[in-house]
């Protein structure tokens, strides 16, 4: 047993020299992790679901507040007098809608004034709201009972001021970069152990054929997992359920591994390893694109090999799940990681027997 | 070099990177589109179930930038709001109308999702209240008049168009010679070309011919599915020129310094943001512009972006065209270096 163990790390050792003695690779692949790092940090942390609405006139602050306080989500900049607000509005730093009261708004006009680039649906709800203003001061009543305010029916956990930002949903689709890449290296090295005939050369030395598969295993899973830890670290999204995802991301490792090795096994020389890798590794990111939308996820989304792990980040960094929540998706995880581990080994395997 | 190209086009169509060329601006352009064109300006989304054909769903169906859903049922649409597939829902009993128009006060039904923005839950309630008092029939008690100030600037989906047409470019021009060097290294093609009648410099050009030649087809067609072809189509033609022509300059520089192809993939997964970088600065109009403009790229992705998105003409870009034109001279001499190293070492093995 420690006779193999030893055969498999020889051979993890050839693998490590010959990634790190490629210094360009080297260094590219942490510029890689640079970038996307530094994509996360780029994108919006927050996310502004303020409809902010300059207003002016009316007594516009004593008499609009109540208004604001009670509509979460609606913010009134007050300004001095007409000329102030479409100033404002038309800069756009601060509002990009305005509404000017007149004194007496029972018998008059009010000014909706819509910036550039305003949404059709934001110029007709503040039209709205001018509109609702005057009813109330002209005491009309409500055509309907009940309420659309503060009161409203929320269905599900109420995250209003809490949502969850581009920044956090970008997370999965970072990491399977990460990993897609990581595993296209390990397919373009097994490739290139094909096409040299170095993997028979192995048969006439102590190591045996399953030796070279479990020592492509193991460190295609190293490489991608630790590039991928590495990325988490940086982007801060060990902090919520390390331990869960820590396991998902490494049985996301080995998934993509699988894959690198099938890619490797399958494409004939360097194009027809990225082909094939692109063909496996480019719809398992649909997942993690699909966690970018609101709503639920297809059906035919949730089949996918790679949805497991989205699934499992999402829940845990954004939602704050723990084991109970996400076991079901670590367990559809581990079933596709031994499919494809499986397809991976045997699709290698034949190939080597072949040459 | 008519006959290296030639061959290039012929063989084009077996290479799988000719097909990426071809594909990828396809899928990007229905994958980006997709996501920044509802991630950063998401549409409000409303779901009604209506169970006495009210005229409110009818006016709600026809709203401009919401997106509304009629769902058959109540459970079904809860569902629906509660797993954010839908903002809100309205609940339209049968009757609701006439107790409307009767002032019956009707309760109104009205849920949203927990995971709905705040600014939506107000846009949407406001909306639905006015589309309410629409079949009331009252008259407001005030008019409100309407004033758009300045014009409506590209909305998220364009600003993602020189994004993608700097994908398409590269990839064509830059990345397909670069990688046909390479090959033609690796399978020795290169050296059995070289004692032909055929110099370097047929070879070199061919390769760039050909990128240029597929540029322009990528391009035109990342511009036509992304309904941007404005204006002057030959003032398209010319930026697409350069582009293809600085592209492939690049691609060149790679494909002659790449010893190897796991060289060259290494080099074009790192390096290639220095190419696409100016490209999100269409996206990000906030952030300082003026680094884009230390990006060579910037020099043909602007006027792209002011030709297809303003309708500038051709004078209108010139000048920055011209500093596009002025990097592809200046990369001439360094292209001519690159062959003869590449020549060299080629032949010394």
């Amino acid at each position: 047993m420690s006779n193999r163990s030893g055969v498999v790390k020889a051979i993890i050792a050839k693998d490590f020299r010959l990634f790190t003695r490629d210094r360009f690779f080297l260094w590219v692949s942490i510029v890689g992790l640079v970038f996307y790092v530094a994509l996360f940090w780029l994108l919006p942390d927050t996310v502004d679901e303020t409809l902010k609405i300059g207003v002016t006139g009316f007594g516009s602050e004593a008499n609009l507040g109540e208004i604001s306080e009670s509509d979460q989500g609606l913010e009134l900049v007050p300004y001095e007098d007409e000329d102030a607000l479409r100033a404002a509005v038309e800069e756009g730093d601060e509002v990009i809608v305005g509404l000017a009261l007149p004194t007496d708004i029972s018998d008059a006009v009010i000014t909706v004034y819509i910036g550039s680039g305003v949404p059709e649906s934001v110029s007709g709800a503040v039209e709205g709201i001018a509109t609702e203003l005057a009813y109330a001061a002209a005491g009309v009543p409500s055509p309907v009972s009940g309420t659309t305010g503060s009161e409203v029916i929320v269905l599900g956990e109420d995250r209003a001021g809490n949502q969850v930002s581009l920044q956090d949903s970008f997370k999965p689709l970072l990491a399977f970069f990460v990993l897609m890449i990581e595993s296209m290296a390990l397919a373009t090295l097994v490739a290139a152990e094909v096409q040299a005939k170095t993997v028979k050369a192995i048969s006439v030395t102590p190591a045996t054929i399953s030796d070279f598969l479990t020592a492509k295993t193991v460190f295609g899973t190293l490489l991608a997992f630790s590039q991928a830890v590495i990325l988490m670290i940086a982007i801060r999204s060990l902090g919520a359920g390390p331990v869960i995802l820590l396991t998902a991301v490494l049985l996301g490792s080995v998934l993509v591994t699988g894959f690198g090795l099938l890619a490797g096994s399958i494409g004939k020389d360097y194009v027809g390893v990225i082909f094939w890798s692109m063909a496996f590794l480019i719809p398992m990111m649909i997942p993690a694109l699909a966690f970018l939308f609101p709503g639920s996820t297809a059906g035919w989304v949730q089949a996918m090999p790679s949805y497991g792990l989205a699934r499992v980040m999402v829940d845990v960094s954004n939602y704050g799940a723990g084991w109970a929540e996400v076991a079901p998706y670590l367990g559809l995880l581990a079933l596709w990681t031994l499919a494809s581990l499986f397809a991976g080994w045997r699709v290698l395997d034949r190939k080597v027997q072949t040459l | 070099m008519r006959t290296i190209l030639g061959r290039d086009v012929r063989m084009g169509p077996r290479s799988p990177f000719v097909l990426y060329a071809l594909v990828i601006p396809i899928l990007l352009t229905v994958l980006v589109q997709g996501i920044f064109g509802d991630l950063f300006a998401p549409e409000p989304r409303l779901d009604i179930v209506d169970e006495g054909n009210s005229s409110v769903t009818s006016q709600a169906l026809a709203l401009e930038g919401f997106t509304v859903t009629e769902i058959d049922d109540l459970d079904t649409m809860l569902a629906r709001v509660e797993g954010n597939d839908a903002d809100a829902g309205l609940y339209l009993p049968g009757g609701f109308d006439e107790e409307v128009i009767d002032g019956d006060q009707p309760e109104l039904q009205f849920y949203v999702g927990g995971e709905s923005l705040a600014s939506n839950r107000i846009i949407l309630a406001v909306t639905t209240l006015e589309l309410i008092r629409g079949i009331e029939g009252s008259e407001s008690p005030v008019d409100v008049l309407v004033v758009q100030l300045g014009e409506a600037g590209p909305d998220v989906s364009r600003r993602v168009l020189p994004i993608l047409l700097m994908m398409a470019v590269a990839i064509a021009a830059g990345f397909l010679p670069a990688a046909s060097i390479v090959q033609e290294r690796e399978d020795r093609t290169l050296s059995a070309l070289l004692v032909s009648p055929a110099s370097m410099s047929d070879v070199l050009g061919a390769k760039a011919g050909f990128g240029v030649i597929l540029a322009l087809a990528t391009g035109f067609m990342t511009l036509a599915l992304n309904d941007a072809i404005a204006g002057q189509w030959w003032a398209h033609l010319f930026v697409l020129t350069v582009a293809g022509v600085m592209m492939a300059e690049v691609g060149l520089l790679l494909g002659t310094w790449a010893k190897d192809s796991n060289t060259l993939f290494a080099a074009w997964k790192g390096g290639a943001i220095l190419l696409i970088f100016p490209a999100f600065f269409f996206l990000f109009p906030e952030l300082p512009q003026w680094i884009a403009k230390l990006g060579p790229t910037y020099y043909f992705l602007e006027p792209a972006f002011a030709i297809a998105n303003d309708g500038a003409g051709l004078e209108d870009v010139l000048g920055r065209l011209l500093i596009g034109v002025a990097i592809c001279l200046a990369l001439i001499p360094a292209v001519v270096v690159a062959g003869r190293h590449l020549e060299r070492t080629n032949a010394t093995g």
